[in-house]
């Protein structure tokens, strides 16, 4: 098939001449059959890469009726909230006042400890982003309930109280 | 009597029946792939451990762009409905042509006094448009309207509600899309992300392990 018939040039040349030597004009295809493979192997990997995926998110409804609100265990209640430049703030139960500063590597410790020491029905993880907290922060944050196998968690706003006290808190810190 | 003799045959394969099935299906890929419409707005989703595909069908986008417009983009079948169902909310008369620019167009990015201009303007010059997002703000809130639209024209379907932010978006911008789509009693959303490896030794790596296992028992 990629062979061709290749005439020799001037047969009719006198005894002492030399006769040019017939190469075969087959040519080798395997590494361009590697090639093409490699190619479509790389093509199939990067279309099938391409493919968005998606987390689902549940919000509760908002409610006003005293019985319908979800009430939180202090005991077993952890408080992150979400700052400026990817710091992380937490405190257990009710009290803002104890809150601490962590980032978000190592707040997958403080959540698991709090998972070890905490009764299954009584943890419940509030999430508070800020207002200079980006989408990252709380699609990161919802990730390591995921992560962590969280069962109960809520996203809510944090109170004037808290974001004065993380500003300030920022403030002392130097965070842009 | 001599053996009958073993003809030696050569080992020696002919590769071009192989290269021709090979660059074949390599054209066929490369031609069948649909490239990514190249966007006008760019938008990075951030990276989660979630592998669930991302909805295509009758899917409702409301994305977030790093400066924290937001912009919406709808799925074809419902485009439409949507529209109409909008405009005839908003008693704003339109003609068979504004439909049609409407379908053309890739995303609603600006308040609806200016949408009219705005799905006029090719993809291509987009880049160099000025635009503002659609308002998600308290006193104009029409992407609220929009979301209300596409629960009224896609009643008897089941609408998927996505939410593509960018990495660098702002929380309260997100909390403002929310907002919107709890005031039409929507509480299910998708966040649109990228992949992530799930960190090993942790509590999901661990799940997903078991859940390997029990599907495929040990071969005794």
């Amino acid at each position: 098939m990629a062979e061709m018939e290749v005439k020799s040039g001037g047969g009719h040349k006198g005894p002492g001449v030399k006769k040019s030597k017939k190469h075969s004009t087959r040519v080798d295809l395997t590494p361009m059959v590697d090639l093409g493979f490699l190619l479509i192997t790389f093509f199939i990997f990067t279309t099938t890469m391409a493919q968005p995926t998606a987390m689902n998110l549940n919000m509760p409804k908002d409610t006003d009726k005293p019985d319908e609100i979800n009430k939180v265990k202090e005991s077993g209640s952890l408080t992150l909230m979400l700052g400026k430049g990817n710091v992380v703030y937490y405190y257990f139960g009710n009290d803002p006042a104890t809150m601490q500063t962590t980032n978000y590597k190592d707040v997958r410790k403080i959540i698991l400890d709090k998972k070890k020491s905490t009764p299954v029905d009584d943890l419940f993880v509030i999430i508070k982003p800020d207002k200079d907290a980006t989408y990252k922060n709380a699609v990161d944050m919802l990730d390591e309930m995921t992560i962590n196998d969280i069962a109960r968690y809520a996203m809510v706003n944090p109170t004037a109280d808290e974001y004065s006290k993380i500003q300030q808190t920022e403030k002392a810190a130097g965070v842009q | 009597m001599g053996r009958a003799k073993i003809k030696r045959g050569s080992t020696n394969v002919d590769m071009t029946a192989m290269c021709d099935v090979a660059f074949l299906l390599l054209t066929f890929f490369i031609l069948a792939t649909k490239f990514k419409p190249s966007e006008a707005v760019e938008i990075v989703p951030p990276g989660s451990v979630s592998n669930k595909h991302a909805p295509q069908k009758d899917a409702f986008t409301v994305s977030i762009d790093k400066t924290n417009r937001v912009f919406i983009n709808m799925t074809d079948e419902i485009k439409g409905d949507v529209f109409d169902e909008m405009m005839s909310e908003r008693h704003m008369q339109v003609t068979p042509e504004d439909r049609k620019y409407f379908l053309e167009a890739g995303f609603i990015g600006v308040p609806l006094s200016q949408l009219l201009q705005f799905i006029r303007v090719p993809t291509e010059q987009l880049k160099n448009t000025k635009f503002n997002g659609v308002p998600a703000d308290s006193t104009n809130n029409e992407l609220q309207a929009w979301i209300g639209a596409a629960v009224a024209a896609g009643q008897g379907k089941k609408l998927n509600f996505l939410i593509k932010g960018d990495d660098a978006a702002k929380y309260p911008a997100f909390s403002g899309v929310i907002e919107a789509f709890k005031k039409n009693d929507i509480y299910k959303y998708n966040l649109v992300t990228t992949v992530e490896d799930v960190p090993e030794g942790s509590e999901l790596y661990k799940a997903n392990l078991k859940a390997q296992q029990s599907e495929t028992p040990p071969a005794k």
